[in-house]
């Protein structure tokens, strides 16, 4: 079987910066990614990154992506492309397929940086062709140049519902309405403006009852939501739309991190069931580590990052770096990442991954 | 919580749901305890098999037999679908070697009353598609069936529930209760029960409740690794086993000498697919205590081993693993009944890959000792004084 010092699952952001600190500590590092490219959703995210300058604020997310990618060439970074990892197993040893054809790996280290999926939402109607996840219209017109449709529904006024909602606006397409099942807007209000200064009617308080179509989406009918979220009989409305999108939230990928024994809490702020982890991204299994969404759904910032103090800490474990280097290393990163996660948005989630850290550590600290 | 029954049943798997069923109807108190949830062993992580071929001739298949009777009927009875299909069985056989053991195996089943045959390849490639050329030929019995082990456990657990059984879920006993040599309850983490009669149900953690009391029980937990597919048209039709398998079963030494890793890890073809289409597709048969893991050497002789005998699955994707722990015993046979010298303690474990096809005969069997002192069938096999506790 192959063998190599640290496995990172996943090339997206979290998985890259995590790669890059540990081939720059002088580790020998092999990336695995299930998609043809490394970058995850970065090459989708064509619009500018809040933050700070070190946070390249400014920079458009597949602008972030080439440059990381380049910075792994240069240090020389295996990357398994074409390659989905089914099961991890008992001695670090990672499954996956190539060519169709199942391959193992075993690793010292392993950082798992699976990010996170979509959420479904179920109504009458949601399996014709035209509803889609929010995520993959992004990505049929950012990455494939093809606009999934002419008039379009987008359910879930957070981050993602808004940024794809412009974007898609863009990109060609009407975006018939906005609607959110929560009495107010659960995004930036700086990318709410955006979309409401384009005209886009947003319905808080709302959600889809069905929609319609034969062979594919003819149109959707939307109803408010009183106060117990309870549907209003009367207030339906039917739109004329094509193509409904979902974006109700993101759920952690950690189905690796389950298989593989660690130990997991429930944070609804961050997205659901997540693995309990220490400052260091280590989890209650001291060879394996997390970064990204699957540690919490944030943002591809924050995922980089804790990508960054996985790779530092799992270096220092390798005896790569002497405590001393790397805890100062790591200081860097979380002041960092202590800037990124202020405002409302960040303090809460900041909140909660202090609160997550504090009751996993135990004896980690 | 302070609660008093007739009878404490120690685990809520397809065998204590099983006895605690047959015991209400018997009209007695019955609390049902269970660590976990339903179906969170064995009984959640097996195959589906209600296979009569596999067991030996004698009282084993001679219980199988009487169980299968009990389950053409059982989701009637029950008034919950348990997923039962009768659509037969096949044993592979590979080695002119393999095809001694079986030609006996079968004429010995044949005079206890099973229904099965020994076919050719040619013969057994009518009834399933997808079999290796090196085959040798195969048996066939039309008496094997599968039912959906989860509906099962649960189709138990409601209709005991109905009969005014106390199911207590994510109860897990902590100690027994004795006064000198008598059984007289059970402490739990929720609070104290007293039964004077207490059932040890609890499958591949039965010996662990057996320490409680003292008893060295010969169960040990076996892990079975299996790998799920992808939803498929049907394509494995009934229950399909290799001739390894019974081999393994029965005759471990003839594999001992053996230094195949399958071998080893005693992989055995068992393969049938749900009513969604998914094939399950086992196992193998380790000794690893009670590590619930799956391994990638150990799904993957299971595959390897799969598609030698089976080429046709090849084109298919799997999409999952699973494995649990059975309940095994030395001589391949459940403990069942009292335990001498310590009075009101009551086994009910053991029966390794067989805890489908025997749940409803084992919980017919117990309700009848305890109400009435005996039972329809010779149960001295399956005593558990057979073994120096």
């Amino acid at each position: 079987m192959k063998k190599t010092q640290t496995a990172i699952i996943g090339a997206g952001p979290a998985g890259l910066a995590a790669a890059i600190e540990v081939a720059k500590a002088g580790g020998k590092v092999t990336l695995i990614d299930e998609n043809g490219r490394p970058g995850g959703q970065l090459f989708k995210q064509i619009h500018k990154f809040f933050g700070s300058r070190e946070h390249r604020a400014g920079t458009r997310g597949f602008n972030i992506g080439q440059q990381l990618l380049k910075e792994t060439e240069d240090l020389g970074v295996e990357v398994l492309l074409d390659s989905p990892v089914y099961g991890l197993f008992p001695d670090n040893i990672i499954s996956y397929l190539h060519q169709g054809k199942e391959q193992g790996l075993q690793a010292e280290k392993i950082i798992i940086a699976t990010g996170a999926t979509e959420n479904p939402l179920a109504f009458p109607g949601i399996t014709l062709p035209g509803v889609m996840g929010a995520g993959a219209a992004q990505t049929m017109i950012n990455v494939n140049r093809v606009l999934p449709g002419k008039k379009i529904l987008m359910i879930g006024s957070g981050n993602v519902g808004l940024i794809v909602s412009y974007q898609l606006m863009q990109a060609g397409a009407e975006v018939v309405a906005l609607i959110e099942g929560a009495p107010q807007i659960g995004g930036y209000g700086v990318h709410a403006a955006k979309i409401r200064r384009a005209g886009v009617p947003i319905y808080v308080s709302h959600t889809v009852k069905k929609v319609i179509g034969s062979n594919e989406v003819e149109g959707a009918e939307i109803v408010a939501l009183d106060n117990k979220w309870q549907m209003i009989p009367g207030t339906e409305q039917v739109l004329d739309v094509d193509t409904v999108c979902i974006a109700v939230g993101l759920t952690p990928l950690t189905e690796l991190a389950w298989m593989m024994g660690c130990e997991f809490t429930f944070v609804p702020t961050l997205g659901g069931h997540v693995p309990k982890h220490n400052r260091d991204m280590q989890t209650t299994l001291s060879d394996v580590y997390i970064a990204g969404d699957i540690s919490g759904v944030e943002e591809a910032s924050t995922a980089m990052e804790e990508g960054r103090l996985a790779g530092i800490a799992c270096s220092e474990s390798l005896g790569l770096y002497s405590p001393e280097k790397a805890a100062e290393l790591k200081r860097d990163v979380w002041n960092r990442m202590d800037t990124l996660r202020t405002g409302s948005f960040g303090e809460k989630r900041r909140d909660a991954k202090e609160s997550l850290i504090k009751q996993s550590i135990g004896g980690l600290a | 919580m302070n609660k008093k029954a007739d009878v404490l049943v120690i685990g809520g798997g397809v065998i204590g749901t099983s006895i605690a069923y047959y015991l209400a109807k018997q009209k007695k108190k019955v609390i049902l305890v269970e660590r976990y949830d339903h179906a969170a062993g064995a009984s959640g992580s097996c195959d589906q098999m209600i296979i009569m071929q596999s067991k030996n001739p004698g009282v084993h298949l001679q219980y199988a037999l009487a169980s299968a009777e009990m389950y053409k009927t059982l989701s009637q009875e029950l008034d919950y679908d348990i997923g039962y299909h009768k659509e037969g069985g096949m044993i592979l056989i590979e080695t002119s070697e393999e095809m001694e053991v079986m030609e006996d195996f079968v004429a010995r089943q044949k005079e206890i009353g099973l229904q099965v045959e020994i076919l050719t390849r040619k013969e057994a490639a009518k009834h399933q598609r997808g079999l290796a050329e090196h085959l040798v030929g195969a048996t066939y019995s039309p008496q094997d069936a599968h039912i959906d082990p989860m509906k099962l456990n649960l189709g138990f657990a409601y209709a005991a529930k109905k009969l005014g059984v106390e199911i207590l879920l994510n109860t897990e006993v902590t100690g027994i209760i004795q006064q000198g040599n008598k059984v007289t309850g059970v402490e739990t983490n929720q609070g104290t029960i007293l039964a004077p009669l207490v059932i040890n149900a609890a499958g591949a953690w039965a010996p662990l409740i057996g320490q409680m009391v003292g008893l060295e029980l010969p169960i040990k937990p076996r892990r079975g690794q299996i790998a799920v597919s992808e939803p498929v048209a049907p394509y494995v039709k009934g229950d399909v086993l290799s001739a390894r398998y019974i081999v393994a079963k029965y005759n471990p030494d003839i594999l001992e000498k053996s230094d195949d890793r399958a071998v080893q890890l005693g992989v055995g073809l068992a393969l049938s697919q749900t009513e969604k289409g998914n094939i399950l597709i086992g196992a193998t048969r380790e000794f690893v205590g009670y590590d619930l893991g799956n391994t990638r050497e150990g799904i993957k002789e299971v595959l390897k081993n799969a598609t030698r005998l089976v080429p046709g699955l090849k084109k298919m994707n799997f999409i999952r693993v699973m494995s649990g722990v059975r309940p095994y015993t030395p001589d391949g046979l459940p403990l069942v009944g009292f335990v001498k010298g310590l009075e009101g303690f009551f086994m009910a474990a053991g029966h390794e890959g067989d805890g489908l096809a025997l749940a409803p005969v084992t919980g017919k069997m117990v309700a009848d000792i305890i109400e009435e002192g005996k039972t329809f069938m010779d149960v001295s096999a399956i005593d558990p004084n057979r073994f120096n506790l």
